[in-house]
């Protein structure tokens, strides 16, 4: 089976999110948030809870695991000089109350998401999409404008870039709003192969060990 | 590992010791060219498993490596945002001479680099007991040294290691383990790792020694050029297995499924006591590697 290819401009209302399906490859237009930040994802879980204010807001949009070289140019506009996503499951302890809490039809990065936060995206229509990890230039040609930067207290790659992208991709869904996750599925599947290629490799060694005997 | 025939830097007059110039000029240099070109081997070793990756979404996202690398070659920019902790393996021949503070040199390189690179580098030196970040912190560069009787060179291999595959080596102490518990260990780790570290990967795999020799082994392993036949016949067909049944687990490019999760896996063993450590390690798809020969009478010769 061919992959499916989309092209999606950003806002994307629920009924674009369901169409979606894990293993096709998705092109995205519009604004973006990134960040790479585990303090970030802290600060955020605070913002949920009242602690303290978020500087965007982000329902309804796609915050992805991104960690950014950005900067305020002498003229006073941002830019980014280059981008790139980072493990995903380093946020598995935040993701299953952000995606509700934020209000997210999207995130990613690279490696994925547990199970706890495939079920917070089916249950909220929400996407997993994976990025090409050491694609900085890929992903960095695809930025047209930074919009805004939150939390420029932090290092680079913490804060939270608003970004304009055109044609951001090619971005494989990992995890789609009907809780199927390539990435457990791999795992699983792995697990399920497990006894047969330690048979297989016994059976080499064995035949090793009897050429040598004869 | 340098590469003859590649390009030539000469500092100083000829017959002249191994200066603090030239390895200031080493360290600073091999960080900056690591993140920018994916080393020729690795690039190879892409374009040999799309012939025969039977999914095409892994197809697919080979070639896209491949263009990033290549993007990022011609356009003389970082391939990944994660320039990783700086990590530098000294050897120094027997025949070398030296003139130099080498560690105080080696430091300045790094310290220069910090200052001067284009793009810039992202904070990713960590102070791991108060997590705070930034570019330098004790022990910053991290540096091993070795060294080789009968060579008249020194030489300097820079793999800058990042967070993505760092995080997923893992060493286990074992008493007299089979040639089936090594490699089930082997490919237990590779399982727990699963797709977390940027596949297709190179594995570094260390058997016996000591807990600290052993876990160097594997490092130095990654460093390995990928196709170069192992010379102990026992650990080549290890590696055969091991290959094929890592890339059996299905993993594929990124995790997203297919038949390449490692281009290979290296093995090196060392005699030990009954106590037999085994230490598993991987370097992600750009597997950062770049090298310099240094000799007495001033020539640099670079590599990967």
């Amino acid at each position: 089976m061919s992959v499916r290819e989309h092209e999606l401009s950003l806002p994307v209302d629920q009924v674009a999110i369901r169409e979606l399906r894990a293993g096709d490859v998705v092109y995205l237009t519009g604004e973006i948030f990134a960040t790479a930040g585990l303090p970030t994802h802290d600060r955020l879980l605070r913002c949920i809870d009242g602690e303290e204010e978020a500087p965007f807001d982000m329902s309804g949009g796609a915050l992805f695991h991104l960690g950014s070289l950005n900067e305020e140019v002498e003229d006073g506009s941002l830019r980014i000089i280059y981008m790139n996503p980072t493990t995903s499951t380093r946020f598995n302890g935040h993701m299953p109350r952000l995606i509700p809490g934020l209000g997210l039809r999207m995130t990613g990065g690279k490696g994925g998401l547990s199970a706890e936060s495939a079920k917070a995206m089916a249950e909220n229509g929400c996407v997993y999409l994976g990025f090409l990890g050491g694609g900085a230039q890929i992903i960095t040609q695809a930025i047209r404008k930074v919009t805004g930067i939150g939390w420029p207290e932090m290092i680079s790659h913490y804060r939270i870039a608003r970004i304009q992208v055109e044609r951001l991709g090619p971005l494989t869904v990992g995890i789609d709003a009907h809780g199927r996750s390539i990435y457990d599925e791999t795992h699983t599947a792995a697990l399920g192969r497990r006894e047969d290629l330690l048979q297989a490799m016994r059976a080499q060694r064995d035949a090793v060990e009897t050429s040598g005997d004869a | 590992m340098a590469t003859p025939g590649a390009d030539q830097l000469r500092i100083g007059s000829s017959q002249v010791p191994i200066t603090d110039d030239m390895i200031h000029t080493a360290t600073r240099e091999l960080y900056s060219r690591s993140l920018r070109k994916v080393p020729e081997d690795a690039k190879e070793g892409l374009r040999a498993a799309m012939k025969v990756e039977s999914s095409e979404i892994a197809r697919r996202t080979l070639d896209l490596q491949l263009k990033s690398a290549e993007l990022a070659e011609r356009k003389d920019r970082f391939v990944c945002s994660d320039s990783g902790v700086p990590t530098y393996f000294v050897k120094i021949g027997s025949k070398a001479e030296l003139d130099c503070d080498l560690k105080a040199s080696i430091r300045s390189g790094y310290e220069e680099l910090v200052d001067t690179i284009d793009p810039p580098l992202l904070k990713h030196v960590t102070n791991p007991l108060t997590r705070e970040r930034g570019y330098h912190g004790k022990d910053m560069p991290l540096v091993s040294y070795d060294f080789e009787s009968g060579a008249d060179y020194v030489e300097i291999i820079c793999s800058p290691k990042a967070l993505g595959s760092g995080r997923w080596a893992a060493l286990e102490l074992f008493t007299f383990p089979s040639l089936e518990e090594i490699e089930t260990y082997v490919l237990d780790v590779a399982i727990k790792a699963g797709a977390q570290h940027c596949p297709p990967v190179i594995m570094g795999v260390g058997i016996g020694g000591s807990f600290d020799f052993c876990a160097s082994m594997a490092k130095k392993q990654t460093l390995r050029p990928i196709g170069q036949v192992n010379p102990e016949p026992t650990l080549a067909a290890m590696e055969d297995r091991l290959k094929t049944a890592v890339n059996g687990l299905g993993f594929g490019p990124m995790g997203t499924g297919g038949d390449t999760t490692v281009l290979g896996v290296h093995v090196d063993y060392a005699s030990g006591h009954g106590f037999t450590p085994v230490a598993v390690c991987f370097n992600c798809w750009i597997n950062r590697r770049t090298s310099v020969r240094m000799w007495n009478d001033g020539r640099m010769e670079w590599g990967e």
